[in-house]
């Protein structure tokens, strides 16, 4: 295909149909493809955009691993994928069919030129084949140290120019983690920078994906009566929960070097949180979105010192059991130093200082073999400020919002209300929404919607560089401080059984406060 | 396609009641208590839509029964059938009431649905409005499921269109094309409500196929080029065929000029397009294997290129482009309840849809003008 050809005149044929978005026809080349991410996620979510025609009818998948695997044996792979893990199951066979057609793959190591040049040529001979107009999408599902030198080569071999009107696009997009404090996040930025253009990049955060997180913002700015008291004079604290059932399941190595706070409150649990607090946006539109995160994130408190100990609790598991089987402690995984300080739990106390957020705590915890997997914002009201119902306010709680970002996406509200009979007993009942149940269907998988969006140019709900860099820089004074602690000699790290809800120093954190962590 | 796994239990009150709003409500609390006692975990109620779907005849009631049974778990409704006996036998208007459980994967239960059915003796629908503004769920869009197009307008004009927010019709009811104008005018009546159809619906995978030709890099050029359009259907699909040129034809600003007799008994249509230049398109009957859009091929003549969308299968088409391979692609086959969950859906507000109902009876008035008879 002729790169410098005219763009071509709109297709009238597309007004009305709920389909309207569909991207230009494209590659999407993704690096790291025989990795567990391919197979298990983007895949099975592009068989599923293909199930559900959101696709181009054009479109291929190249994937480049360094691994030596036959084309065919690839395909076979990620079909297996799709059947296990593609929310459209059982697979089509006449759509897999179609979609394994263009499905391809090439051997080649991340920073060999030779290689992104047998690349490039590839992807000509795929756009000639296909009819497809050069348009690329290079997903980098690879190691993080891998990141920069994927860029570099595709800058090298030309293979992804800065956006010109009427050219076609080459976009990015980046997995998490998005370097590992600070410093490297920023020195990561420079050397994407150095050949991307910013819109170019599309840093994932799965979690932005997600229905629920995404429902957060219509439930706050489409919903009247939410916004007025959406503030500290209503709110008396906010608790955002992130728990796993896994341990590092043969992560150690990774795990060791990350951590609970790296590995889940940079990225998700800050995300949300920045959701949840912003202001509104003037339009939903990436930057306008993005402008507000920001603030949120630049307006978080640093902790001070003094403070640091009753607001912040790390933990790591013991052993202990998880759905009706023991599991070992944390340092007897594989690949964990059995004298490891890594945290697989972490507890925070925060405060955003702005007009809204004034005074309100924000509770965030994190942690890997606690009781259930689940991912909630809870937004936690006032009381009434004067109770009527004598010695039955006992049985009144406050209220609670609850968002349930996974599983069972849904949003409940708990109140009081008065139990049938002649006592005026009180007890708390839940009106619940939940996804699956109110609109019959599952909602589509995270990585669906990301890279949907990511080819149709949409980057509202990709991280940007400023919002990384504003929540490294609060994370890192939290690591910042604790190697201090260590270095001080101060390596005590509190422990909690392997399916409990984390270590008592998280639990009189809240109690301090007169509040205790919810049981989601 | 609707999710099968959900699995049933079904309470029904034994008897037909008296049509008095508070028993109704009364008996269908009690439903809800009574399922509730049967469970471990508290079942809930939702509703997203007050469902009113009006009918004729008692034995066209199990049909509604099962659309509404297999609308339920995708669509939580409160439906309302509306029921003129064909076969009176001296009873007043009564009711029966019937709640659809369905057990969640996670154990948790819902009252997803709730069917009231009214049945009265010819005459009753004059009953029927009020009795639907007081059966609806409060502050929940009520809908109005039109697919008998034989019922007496003046019940959809006068007692209906006052509640409703959303009409949903099925021009495949159409036996005749002459019955397009009908419902056409039907509808125009109801704007500017939200106007969804089945048929067009089930015309999806076609548009959104041919659609798809000329994304870029092909572009609309040829469009603006056509010379010829082509499309096959089944025999007795004339509706459907008629509203596919008509997209075309909006879309594309092609202005109808006249109408013929076209091959194989089918239609012609000249049209002259913005230039002035000319362009013809024939609908051709014919038989083959087909889902109830009834349409078997769309093909456009663009200088010497031809842009071309053939059903192989029923569930399956061949895609043609002049600038790659051809391609097979699924077709989806959707069941009336499934259609019903898309129209009640954002599917179900596509401005579009109006625009070309008025465009297609444009242009049977037009063939009806040159064959000298309705069909």
């Amino acid at each position: 295909m002729d790169a410098a050809a005219p763009p071509a005149l709109p297709n009238p044929l597309r007004e009305g149909l709920v389909e309207e978005r569909i991207p230009e026809p494209a590659v999407m080349v993704i690096f790291g493809a025989s990795g567990d991410l391919a197979r298990r996620k983007l895949l099975p979510a592009l068989y599923s955009l293909t199930r559900d025609r959101l696709l181009p009818s054009r479109f291929a998948v190249l994937g480049f691993g360094r691994h030596a695997l036959e084309e065919d044996a690839f395909r076979e792979e990620m079909r297996r994928g799709c059947e296990e893990f593609a929310r459209r199951r059982p697979l089509d066979a006449s759509v897999w069919a179609a979609f394994a057609r263009n499905v391809f793959y090439q051997q080649g190591a991340y920073d060999d030129p030779a290689a992104f040049q047998r690349l490039k040529v590839r992807l000509d001979e795929i756009d000639h084949a296909l009819g497809l107009p050069g348009n690329r999408v290079f997903y980098l599902s690879t190691p993080p140290s891998a990141f920069a030198p994927v860029i570099r080569s595709l800058g090298q071999a030309q293979l992804a120019p800065r956006p010109t009107p009427g050219r076609p696009f080459a976009r990015v997009i980046i997995e998490k983690p998005f370097g590992v404090d600070l410093d490297t996040a920023r020195a990561l930025n420079r050397q994407v920078h150095e050949i991307l253009d910013e819109r170019q990049i599309y840093r994932i955060d799965h979690y932005l994906g997600k229905e629920t997180v995404q429902n957060l913002l219509v439930f706050r700015f489409a919903n009247g009566i939410f916004e007025p008291i959406w503030n500290n004079h209503f709110i008396d604290h906010v608790q955002i929960t992130g728990s796993e059932t896994v341990g590092v399941e043969g992560r150690g190595g990774y795990f060791e070097q990350a951590g609970s706070l790296r590995d889940m409150v940079q990225n998700h649990l800050l995300q949300v949180l920045s959701l949840a607090a912003m202001e509104p946006p003037v339009a939903f539109e990436a930057d306008g979105v993005r402008d507000e995160k920001l603030k949120v994130l630049k307006a978080l408190r640093q902790i001070a010192p003094a403070d640091f100990d009753r607001q912040v609790v790390r933990a790591q598991y013991a052993a202990g059991s998880i759905a009706g089987r023991g599991v070992p402690a944390y340092r007897a995984e594989p690949g964990v130093d059995p004298r490891s300080t890594t945290e697989t739990y972490v507890a925070l106390k925060l405060f955003i200082d702005t007009w809204r957020w004034a005074g309100v705590p924000f509770y965030l915890r994190s942690g890997k073999r606690l009781p259930k997997r689940v991912t909630e914002i809870a937004i936690v009201f006032k009381e009434a400020p004067h109770l009527l119902f004598g010695k039955r306010t006992e049985t009144i709680r406050p209220n609670v919002l609850s968002i349930r970002i996974q599983p069972d996406e849904g949003i409940a509200l708990n109140f009081g209300s008065k139990l049938p009979g002649p006592a005026m007993e009180v007890a708390p009942v839940s009106m619940e929404f939940r996804y699956g149940s109110s609109f019959g269907v599952e909602p589509p998988e995270a990585y669906e919607r990301l890279l949907l969006d990511c080819l149709l140019g949409d980057s509202t709900l990709f991280t940007r560089a400023d919002e990384v860099e504003a929540s490294w820089s609060w994370v890192s004074r939290i690591h910042q401080r604790w190697a201090e602690q260590t270095a001080a000699g101060d390596t005590t790290l509190p422990g909690y059984a392997a399916g409990s809800w984390g270590p008592q120093e998280s639990d009189r954190m809240l109690a301090a406060d007169g509040r205790a962590w919810r049981l989601p | 396609m609707i999710d099968a796994r959900a699995k049933f239990e079904r309470f029904a009150r034994g008897e037909a009641l008296t049509v008095e709003v508070g028993e109704i409500e009364r008996e269908l609390g009690s439903l809800w208590q009574q399922a509730s006692q049967t469970s471990d975990s508290a079942v809930s109620r939702a509703v997203l839509w007050n469902l009113v779907v009006p009918t004729r005849g008692r034995a066209t009631l199990p049909r509604i029964k099962a659309l509404c049974d297999e609308l339920a778990p995708a669509v939580p409704v409160r439906a309302i059938a509306l029921c003129i006996d064909d076969q009176p036998s001296g009873q007043p208007l009564s009711a029966t009431i019937e709640s659809n459980v369905v057990s969640q994967p996670g154990g948790g239960r819902v009252v997803y649905s709730e069917e009231i059915t009214l049945v009265g003796p010819p005459g009753a629908e004059a009953h029927f409005g009020a009795m639907v503004r007081a059966l609806q769920v409060p502050g929940v869009r009520t809908a109005t499921l039109w697919m008998d197009a034989a019922m007496p307008s003046s019940l959809l004009a006068r007692e209906l269109l006052p509640v409703t927010r959303r009409l949903i019709v099925d021009t495949a009811s159409c036996g005749r094309p002459v019955e397009l104008r009908e419902l056409a005018a039907l509808a125009a009546g109801a704007l500017p409500r939200p106007l969804a159809d089945l048929g067009w619906l089930r015309l999806g995978s076609f548009r959104l196929l041919f659609a798809g030709l000329f994304d870029p890099p092909v572009g609309g050029a040829p469009l603006r080029r056509a010379s010829r359009l082509t499309v096959r259907y089944r025999h007795g699909g004339d509706v459907s065929a008629l509203l596919a040129v008509a997209w075309l034809g909006l879309l594309l600003d092609w202005r109808p000029m006249r109408a013929a007799e076209g091959p194989d008994r089918g239609m012609r249509f000249d049209f002259e397009r913005p230039g002035g230049d000319p362009i013809q398109a024939f609908l051709i009957p014919g038989e083959a294997a087909c889902d109830r859009s009834a349409i078997l091929s769309i093909e456009l003549t663009s200088g010497r290129d031809e842009y071309v969308v053939t059903r192989t299968a029923v569930d399956q088409a061949e895609v043609r482009v002049p600038i790659a391979p051809p391609k097979t692609v699924k077709l989806d086959a959707a069941s009336d309840a499934e259609l019903c969950v898309a129209a009640l859906g954002p599917r179900g507000r596509d401005p579009l849809f109006a625009r070309c109902l008025a465009y297609a009876a444009r242009l049977w008035s037009l063939e009806a003008n040159a064959a000298g008879s309705l069909r």
